[in-house]
């Protein structure tokens, strides 16, 4: 009697278990998914859509986690994987901002992926996707690239008598731009130095350094390199005490100092890729709505080169594929979630959404997507005949020197252009902050 | 049975636990945890310590060199006489105002009281608004009034002007409804005895009123003061990072650029001890020299 009881017993826990299996498979998924595809993101309208077309498709949910691209966003992101509130899915940077969660073995490679799911990215070129820092594996599968630029409001150059910057654009040439723009009523470069230096950094020491050493972090502040980031960051004073940048500079916003540039009070514009949405949506009457584009305001706004130096070219570029989609090992480790990550990857990466999302951007796929140039605006147009006449493509020495030992030339920017810390000093503190990580 | 239950206390304990153990987890333990920090290499927020510092104390002994948390303290210091000064001195004229008319006195109490209930960090957009530099609602002003030059509100000559206004703003109906309740416990019969007495308007406001509002302007000082090392969101909107070079942060604010920004969190959690000790010096400094007294 015992054994037949324990027969119908172990039966029903095997229908039962059977059953809670089946439910699951058919269960839809709810999905965690932490991405920078928000606010000024010229791709944050794409992503909601794909993400509308993806839980359509699916019947899966996705809950959105998706911030601006900042310090606090990378700050939560670490502390999220650390907490155990990992995201099933995470669209991150692949330099040293991932290590601390790579390093946790956190997130899952893309070739342990591929054990199970061999298709998995096999759309794109491996060569291209960058590895880790930390073990050299590759992680994060690529969307859209990015690069760096001079935006160029054309209309005050145009009053100061300047011409529009070309390939061979030089620091001396911009120098001699600026004091005309200067003199004609105009600040020339719209930068908050207080706020986000990042860009004039990138380039001033870029200008130096040039393609083939910029991703070498010096030693010291006294060799070859280390002497290359002083210069840049004494260039950048230079230009401060020149009355370059806004009368605010130091105590702006990148906000605040963006609307100069649109407004017509500013020239020059250093920043990235993702700038051209910004642009168009600061053009439309409603940044939601492509529709409202006031496409003479929008024409007034061109992309060219950077000024270059003898180190380093005008169409030399900082860009590259910095970040792409990450899976969890807390949702690779969960059979439900674990299909819905890699499908909702797989949707993400795939070639259609890839060339919908780098528009004017590189990518990694193997088949470079055809160009239609009618669905793009004016300013993307000209932001792609720039990339193509580019010479190279360099990443940012600053996803390397990454974490507090930036805090001396970055946040410390207004103390070395006003005086009160010297170049050779900051680099110096910075370095051996990078030496003690 | 009867009256014994009154006497019998031991249940009293056990009511006394759960807010006890609440105390223990969220306070006691993430304190002790916080000082520990203090001694420690941590990255990141949220990140394993790396091992102790060398030397353990290297991080107080920076406190000591780092000239921002000088600054910051400066600031904290102005702050809170700023915060005695106006805020709290701004209220009583109000209240005694408030007090001394017939009409309309809940309108006053609810204009006055209304800035409390708005979030700090939409308070801190807007005055970003009014201190604009370029379309900023007071230079616009000037610029009507025939000033031909922007004035940068937020430059180092204008700073801490700018960053204190709005936090004075915020906080004075906050005091002066405390104080408004502290009138109306006066007894009426005191004023018309002195009226009958011919005591001017001034004088019952400076012999009557002053005196006995004395131990509520106290509790609102001693609540400025605490308060004021705990402003941290309105000045943190309006000047991240302590710009212009550093010269706006607070304690509260330096604490959390260095925990989340530059991702020092043991040298945050050395600030964080830095500012309880200060917290409790200063209350305790307040407290004895604003004592209440018994009439």
């Amino acid at each position: 009697m015992k054994k037949i009881l324990a027969m119908a017993l172990t039966g029903a826990m095997a229908v039962s278990a059977f059953s809670a299996t089946a439910f699951a498979e058919g269960n839809p998924v709810d999905l965690n998914v932490t991405t920078t595809f928000a606010g000024e993101d010229g791709n944050a309208q794409n992503f909601k859509d794909a993400v509308a077309a993806w839980e359509e498709e699916t019947g899966n949910t996705v809950n959105d986690a998706s911030a601006t691209s900042d310090e606090t966003f990378k700050t939560r992101v670490v502390t999220d994987f650390e907490t155990g509130a990992d995201p099933d899915v995470l669209f991150f940077f692949n330099g040293a901002d991932a290590n601390p969660f790579i390093e946790a073995g956190k997130v899952v490679s893309i070739d342990e992926i591929r054990e199970v799911y061999p298709d998995y990215a096999s759309n794109m070129d491996d060569n291209r996707i960058a590895g880790s820092l930390v073990d050299g594996k590759k992680y994060a599968v690529p969307v859209n690239g990015f690069w760096e630029g001079l935006f160029v409001n054309s209309e005050v150059l145009e009053a100061a008598g300047v011409e529009v910057p070309g390939t061979d654009y030089t620091v001396d040439q911009f120098k001699a731009d600026c004091e005309k723009i200067k003199a004609a009523g105009y600040t020339p470069i719209a930068a908050a130095l207080g706020n986000i230096p990042h860009y004039w950094w990138e380039f001033a020491i870029f200008n130096h350094t040039g393609p083939e050493k910029h991703l070498t972090v010096p030693e010291s502040v006294d060799d070859e390199i280390g002497q290359a980031w002083v210069s840049g960051m004494e260039d950048i004073k230079e230009l401060y005490e020149a009355g370059y940048f806004p009368e605010n500079t130091l105590s702006a916003t990148d906000d605040e100092t963006f609307a100069m540039f649109m407004d017509g009070k500013a020239a020059f514009l250093i920043d990235g890729s993702w700038k051209v949405g910004g642009i168009v949506g600061a053009c439309q009457s409603d940044p939601e709505d492509a529709s409202t584009l006031d496409q003479e305001k929008l024409d007034k706004f061109t992309v060219s080169y950077v000024p270059g130096t003898d180190a380093r070219k005008a169409t030399d570029l900082i860009g590259g594929l910095s970040m792409g989609y990450y899976i969890s090992r807390a949702a690779w480790e969960d059979p439900d979630r674990q299909a819905a990550a890699v499908d909702f990857v797989s949707y993400m990466t795939s070639d259609e959404m890839v060339a919908k999302f780098a528009q004017h951007t590189a990518s990694a796929l193997k088949v470079t997507p055809e160009v239609d140039e009618n669905e793009f605006n004016s300013l993307q147009i000209k932001a792609m005949a720039m990339v193509a006449e580019s010479t190279s493509i360099t990443g940012a020495v600053q996803d390397i020197f990454n974490g507090e030992c930036r805090v001396p030339t970055f946040d410390g920017m207004p103390k070395i252009v006003t005086g009160e810390v010297s170049a050779a000093d900051a680099v110096a503190e910075g370095l051996a902050l990078y030496a003690e990580q | 049975m009867g009256a014994n239950i009154y006497k019998n206390k031991k249940p009293l304990f056990f009511f006394l636990i759960p807010a006890f153990a609440f105390m223990i987890v969220f306070l006691w333990y993430p304190f002790f945890m916080n000082v520990l920090n203090s001694f420690q290499k941590i990255a990141g927020m949220g990140q394993a310590a790396k091992g102790w510092n060398e030397p353990w104390y290297l991080n107080y002994q920076t406190l000591l060199t780092d000239k921002t948390i000088w600054t910051s303290l400066k600031n904290t210091l102005i702050m809170t006489l700023v915060t005695i000064v106006f805020q709290v001195g701004i209220a009583v004229i109000l209240a005694v105002m408030v007090d001394n008319i017939s009409h309309g006195a809940k309108f006053f109490r609810t204009v006055y009281f209304f800035p409390i209930v708005i979030s700090a960090t939409a308070l801190g957009l807007m005055f970003n608004l009014i201190f604009l530099y370029d379309k900023g609602m007071i230079n616009q002003l000037l610029e009507m009034l025939g000033k031909e030059t922007l004035t940068d509100w937020k430059d180092t000559g204008h700073a801490l002007f700018t960053m204190m206004l709005p936090v004075v703003w915020q906080y004075v109906g906050f005091y002066f409804v405390i104080l408004v309740t502290g009138l109306n416990n006066i007894s009426q019969e005191l004023y018309e005895v002195a009226a009958i007495d011919g005591a001017t308007r001034w004088q019952r406001v400076r012999y009557i009123t002053l005196p006995l509002l004395r131990n509520v302007i106290c509790t609102c000082v001693v609540l400025a003061v605490t308060g004021a090392l705990k402003v941290f969101d309105l000045p943190w909107v309006m000047f991240p990072k302590g710009m212009p070079l550093d010269k706006t942060f607070l304690t509260g604010t330096y604490m959390y650029y260095q925990t989340m920004e530059t991702r020092n969190v043991d040298y945050g959690a050395t600030i964080a001890v830095f500012i309880v000790v200060l917290g409790v010096v200063m209350s305790k400094t307040v407290n004895r020299i604003f004592r209440e007294k018994e009439y």
